[in-house]
């Protein structure tokens, strides 16, 4: 919809930080530039459905973790 | 041959990974004045066409389209390779070489360049069609030449100037630079 900001909310930096596992890393498994991951995790761009399943593929999660629609939980908070 | 280029765009593509330049790209207002002083660059040929247009053929038109020449050249060569090395070659190196991001950017960058461009022929048209006189008009050729250098000039230029203009502020490197020794030197 025009006028809509079509925001995406990633847990890449989370997933990332709990796998231990370097941007340029990930980058490099991924394909992509590693700064490319910094705009992902800073919400700055959205990945193309591809990247998005890769990325998913890549922390062996289903997609929806990784991604979605709405903000994710703080992490503590309950509900 | 195709040997010969892989290896010149993994150069390419390594050079632009180098901080060359660094305090021209390195935050958004240094790269914004950085692409200011190349719009000021890339108007000195425009500048020397209009002063062969009124003063060639003439001494004083080939000192000052040669000076302005000169200028266009000492400022927008380091102009584009700052802004190459701070968009990490989005509008200069070959397609396959970027991600799907940088693709994008490119696109952007080249389409607000075509229609920047596009704005910049039709002011140029209404100018020409401005000038008073008739068929027998005489125009000097240093006039058309450098009229032509300028053209080009802006057209090789301008998608990186807006590609350098848009680029928002580069996340920070993480851990992997902290683990490197060097650096920590360096802090």
């Amino acid at each position: 919809m025009p006028g809509d900001k079509e925001t995406v909310y990633n847990r890449i930096a989370v997933l990332r930080a709990e796998r231990g596992v370097s941007r340029r890393d990930l980058a490099q498994s991924l394909g992509v530039h590693y700064q490319t991951i910094g705009y992902l995790e800073r919400g700055e761009y959205s990945p193309s459905l591809h990247l998005a399943l890769r990325i998913a593929e890549f922390f062996e999660v289903p997609v929806e973790v990784v991604f979605s629609l709405a903000p994710f939980p703080r992490l503590g908070s309950t509900g | 041959m195709r040997r010969l280029a892989d290896r010149w765009a993994r150069t390419q593509e390594k050079s632009l990974e180098e901080d060359r330049l660094r305090s021209w790209h390195r935050t958004r207002t240094r790269r914004r004045v950085t692409v200011a002083a190349g719009a000021l660059g890339l108007a000195m040929p425009w500048a020397g066409t209009v002063v062969s247009w009124h003063l060639a053929p003439s001494d004083t038109a080939m000192y000052w389209t040669i000076g302005l020449f000169i200028g266009y050249v000492v400022i927008v060569v380091p102009v584009y390779g700052a802004l190459n090395i701070a968009t990490r070659g989005t509008t200069s190196l070959a397609e396959d070489r970027l991600d799907e991001r940088q693709v994008a950017d490119r696109l952007r960058a080249y389409t607000i360049a075509h229609r920047t461009m596009l704005m910049l022929l039709v002011v140029l048209v209404v100018v020409v069609l401005g000038v008073e006189g008739d068929r027998g008009t005489f125009i000097p050729m240093a006039a058309i030449v450098t009229g032509v250098v300028a053209l080009f000039s802006t057209h090789l230029a301008l998608p990186v100037l807006v590609a350098g203009w848009r680029l928002p502020d580069p996340p920070p490197d993480d851990e992997d630079d902290l683990d490197d020794p060097d650096d920590l030197d360096e802090r």
